[in-house]
């Protein structure tokens, strides 16, 4: 029965994921006559430019995957030892990662850091001074910044929540046996977090490794780009689809050998939770008389700041009348101009239509394969598991890419159409979906099933009338991040959109390159609207994310 | 009719399943053993959740060994209870009504009826997850009934609970059972349970049973050492077989022990094993109760099983006493209730009636 489940997921993932792929192989395997060859390959690897690219690529991710790490230890060592207030919202604020569009991030970021960005008029007000001061943007510094604030959150959530279950007596007892300060982190307790810790790190890594936006924007040229950015301008400029499926070829080894490492982590860290009683923890706020509760304080409001700044500022800006100097007028121009009709109101509309379509899509896709993996207990689901799960190790620019290549030589147009766009979204959602809905069917106790099967239900009602609805807040959020991944996603709408197709994060992505950040703002912040409340949801179900 | 299990076998890798027992009508059988001793195995057999190698279920002279677990129409109370999270106690207990399609009507009925049954009407909108743990066994019960199984299976249903709640919760059990007539196999590793609650009584070794009988004759009869010592308090001592005698009260064994000779009863000759022969090694077993005390000038003469004793130690336990003795060497219990105090010498005279005197071959 269960085989008979996975014949729809099955026959989804082989049109719209393996095929494309699979073209995006042979493309990258075969020379101009189509034969079998690695030339492109092995030209490509000899080839200086492209080297680089690969080097910097890694670079960047191994700096801003430190960075992340540094800047979110203390706020995981924070929420796993002290009670605050405020504690709940700072939680909820890690998620944000999860469900905050990078164009929101990369447009809050030149906002903020930009020439003409808060940061700097505040800096040349202060001092008068007639040049900005500080020029980050399109520079490494850029890349790596936007990509630690992106990601701190991530280390702070992952190792957070292992560390909360570490019962304290261990380092009670290595200090009663004169262990203290860094020794005792180095000795007792970096070994106990370690695993939380090098998972977090591999998964904010593989964000690194394939962010696209960032890099393009901040990056702001080939000297600062990465394969995913530099696959994207040989599809979309150069129209190079050859080069561009060899160099997706390369950049998928990498991305896929630190899948497998990050998938190895996971399962260690696993055998690391033990702690299910609650322990009273420390009350931060009795602490605020002595220099470490200050510190602490400050490290707090500086990470909500981090996190809050970007939306802030995008919200903010978007009610500005005119860009410029010194005018502070508020109006609603923008938004009355989306209002209107017209092509905003258009990208709204499809990015609206296209994340419905694709939570429709991922939730039943997901919730089956999530189900069939929980419950199979042949010796090949570990297989199917990974065949499913393969999506999440394929950048969606290679997934753009794949559907312009494959889809070329059919006679049935899916490039140019919605649901080419929703079917991307919906390969890169549906394991976001699978990932919560397994968890939760995991978590039945068998004793249940069987209680039901021995009150009659066969395998269908079993399903219905009880996995079914224990897994609710589970399926609900999955349903919320698919809904949440669609709206905010770029990089295969970038490669498929065309101007009847346009998306938000595509208008913005276009408002910034034409230098309108009002208009880029506006559209952000209609963008967060929907993000916002696919948020507020998967927070009140509570489903586990990460 | 009853529950007939033939011929079931199921081979682990280090474990092996062996099982051809009945269940009979309207019986309450205990499944009683040690902890790995597979008796929740053999219940997970017939509930349908395990299929065996070889063998086959009747029930009430049908098969049941080829139905899925869901059309067997048996009724299953868990350790853990297992009760529905999301469900409140009436959707429960309705579960396994909406899964045959009972009419509303009727539903709503029987619901009714099983929570008087289990004494917690006016529980219908609660959420079983507020429910203590008596409550949810209760009501866990009632669900495994309320769809009117054939047979219930109710495996440790209060090895959670407190003693004192285990105590008022298997008074229960026994009532609703005998009340419904409903043919009961249950699963326990606790003694007490097992003697106070069972028609009859299994006991289960290493995956198989070892002997299949009423409480009283597994307690004062039992098969073998293993059921012997598994159940209450027991002395032992090894001698030799000597004789065979002729007695009015039947067969008698006398046998050299350390202590002296002793008779005992003649064993019956059990399925597996034939009469032990004179002259072999042999194990006699007596419960600690079965000794009684030689009062100083009684004339009691008949008994020939008397031995006289070194008391070690006294263990008060308010309605009854425990003495240890020592005597050549071994050390025996003796339970005595209600008695004079033991003569302030230190030694003690007592005799145990050869009938209840049993003797296993081997040691």
């Amino acid at each position: 029965m269960l085989f008979v489940l996975l014949l729809a997921p099955a026959a989804f993932l082989l049109l719209f994921f393996y095929f494309p792929l699979g073209s995006v192989l042979v493309g990258g395997l075969t020379d101009r006559s189509g034969r079998f060859s690695l030339a492109v390959i092995t030209s490509l690897l000899g080839d200086p430019y492209y080297l680089r690219i690969i080097g910097f690529t890694v670079w960047q991710a191994i700096l801003s995957t430190l960075l992340s790490v540094l800047m979110g230890l203390p706020g995981a060592y924070l929420l796993a030892r002290y009670d605050f207030r405020g504690k709940r919202l700072i939680q909820a604020l890690t998620t944000v990662p999860f469900v905050l569009p990078s164009i929101i991030v990369v447009l809050g970021f030149v906002r903020f850091f930009g020439n003409n960005g808060i940061l700097n008029r505040f800096l040349m007000s202060l001092f008068g001074l007639s040049e900005p001061p500080l020029r980050i943007l399109y520079s490494l510094q850029a890349i790596l910044l936007a990509h630690a604030f992106y990601n701190f959150p991530v280390v702070v959530r992952i190792v957070s929540s292992l560390w909360r279950r570490i019962h304290p007596s261990t380092e009670e007892a290595a200090r009663s046996l004169g262990a203290h300060g860094l020794r005792l982190f180095w000795r007792v307790t970096l070994p106990q977090i370690l695993p939380a810790l090098l998972s977090a790190a591999a998964l904010v890594f593989i964000f690194c490794l394939l962010s696209f936006a960032i890099v393009l924007v901040l990056g702001g040229g080939p000297r600062y780009t990465t394969l995913e950015v530099e696959v994207y301008r040989l599809a979309k400029v150069s129209l190079d689809l050859k080069t561009g499926s060899a160099l997706a070829l390369v950049g998928a080894m990498i991305s896929l050998l630190f899948l497998y490492a990050y998938i190895k982590l996971q399962q260690r860290s696993s055998f690391a939770e033990r702690m299910t009683e609650e322990v009273e923890r420390p009350r931060l706020g009795s602490m605020l008389g002595s220099l470490r509760g200050v510190v602490y304080l400050l490290y707090l409001l500086f990470m909500a700041l981090v996190i809050l700044a970007p939306m802030i500022t995008v919200v903010a800006y978007s009610f500005q009348l005119r860009s410029g100097w010194g005018q502070q007028a508020i109006s609603l121009e923008w938004y009355r101009r989306i209002l209107s009709g017209g092509p905003y109101l258009r990208a709204v509309a499809n990015s609206l239509f296209f994340a419905c379509m694709t939570m429709l899509l991922s939730l039943p896709l997901g919730t089956i394969l999530a189900y069939v993996g929980a419950r199979s207990r042949f010796a090949g689901g570990r297989v199917v598991e990974a065949v499913m799960m393969l999506p999440i190790g394929i950048s969606s620019i290679i997934l753009g890419l794949g559907y312009l290549k494959a889809y070329q030589q059919l006679p049935w147009r899916i490039v140019g159409s919605w649901y080419a766009i929703v079917f991307a979204h919906t390969v890169i959602a549906y394991p976001f979906v699978i990932r919560v809905a397994s968890a939760t069917f995991r978590k039945i106790k068998s004793s249940l099933a069987e209680a039901a099967s021995s009150l009659g239900a066969g395998p269908w009602r079993l399903f219905w009338y009880l996995e079914l609805p224990l897994a609710r807040s589970a399926l609900i959020t999955g349903a919320a991040f698919a809904f949440g991944i669609s709206v905010g996603e770029i990089n295969a709408s970038l490669m498929l959109y065309n101007e009847r197709l346009i998306t938000i994060p595509v208008m913005v992505y276009r408002l910034i390159g034409s230098y309108n950040f009002i208009g880029a703002c506006a559209m952000g912040s209609v963008l967060m609207l929907f993000c916002f409340l696919a948020f507020l949801i998967i927070d009140r179900a509570g489903g586990e994310v990460g | 009719m009853g529950l007939q299990i033939r011929g079931i076998e199921k081979i682990y890798p280090d474990f092996r399943l062996e099982l051809d027992f009945q269940v009979r009508q309207g019986e309450l059988l205990i499944l009683l053993g040690p902890s790995g001793c597979g008796k929740t195995t053999t219940l997970r057999l017939i509930a349908g959740f395990i299929d065996p190698d070889t063998g086959s279920l009747a029930m009430d002279g049908h098969r049941i060994d080829t139905l899925a677990a869901h059309r067997r129409r048996i009724g299953i109370v868990f350790q853990d209870y297992a009760l529905f999270p999301h469900l409140n106690v009436r959707d429960n207990i309705g579960f396994g009504l909406r899964m045959q399609h009972w009419s509303p009507g009727d539903s709503r009925r029987r619901i009714q009826e099983l929570l008087h049954l289990v004494s917690l009407e006016g529980y219908a909108k609660r959420k079983v997850t507020r429910l203590s743990g008596g409550e949810q066994q209760r009501i866990a019960l009632a669900r495994a009934l309320a769809p009117q199984p054939r047979l219930l299976l109710l495996d440790e249903p209060l090895s959670a609970l407190d003693a004192k709640l285990r105590k008022n919760l298997r008074i229960e059990i026994r009532r609703i059972q005998r009340e419904l007539g409903v043919t009961t196999l249950y699963v326990t590793h606790d003694q007490e349970e097992a003697l106070v609650l069972g028609d009859r009584i299994a006991v289960m070794r290493e995956g198989h049973i070892e002997q299949i009988d009423t409480p009283e004759r597994i307690y004062n009869r039992p098969a073998n050492l293993f059921v012997g010592t598994f159940l209450g308090q027991a002395n032992l001592l090894r001698g030799r077989l000597v004789r065979r005698l002729g007695s009015p009260d039947g067969e008698m064994a006398s046998v050299d022990t350390s202590i002296g000779s002793l008779q005992a009863r003649w064993p019956v000759p059990g399925p597996a094993g034939a009469a032990p022969a004179i002259g072999r090694e042999v194990t006699l077993f007596f419960r600690p109760e079965h000794c009684s005390v030689d009062r100083q000038g009684s004339g009691k003469t008949r008994s020939s099983n008397r031995i006289s004793a070194r008391v070690v130690r006294k263990e008060y336990l308010g309605s009854h006493q425990l003495v240890e003795v020592e005597a050549q060497g071994e050390y025996l219990t003796l339970d005595l209730a209600q008695q004079k105090p033991l003569s302030g010498d230190g030694t003690v005279t007592f005799s145990v009636d050869p009938s209840n005197i049993c003797l296993f071959p081997g040691r």
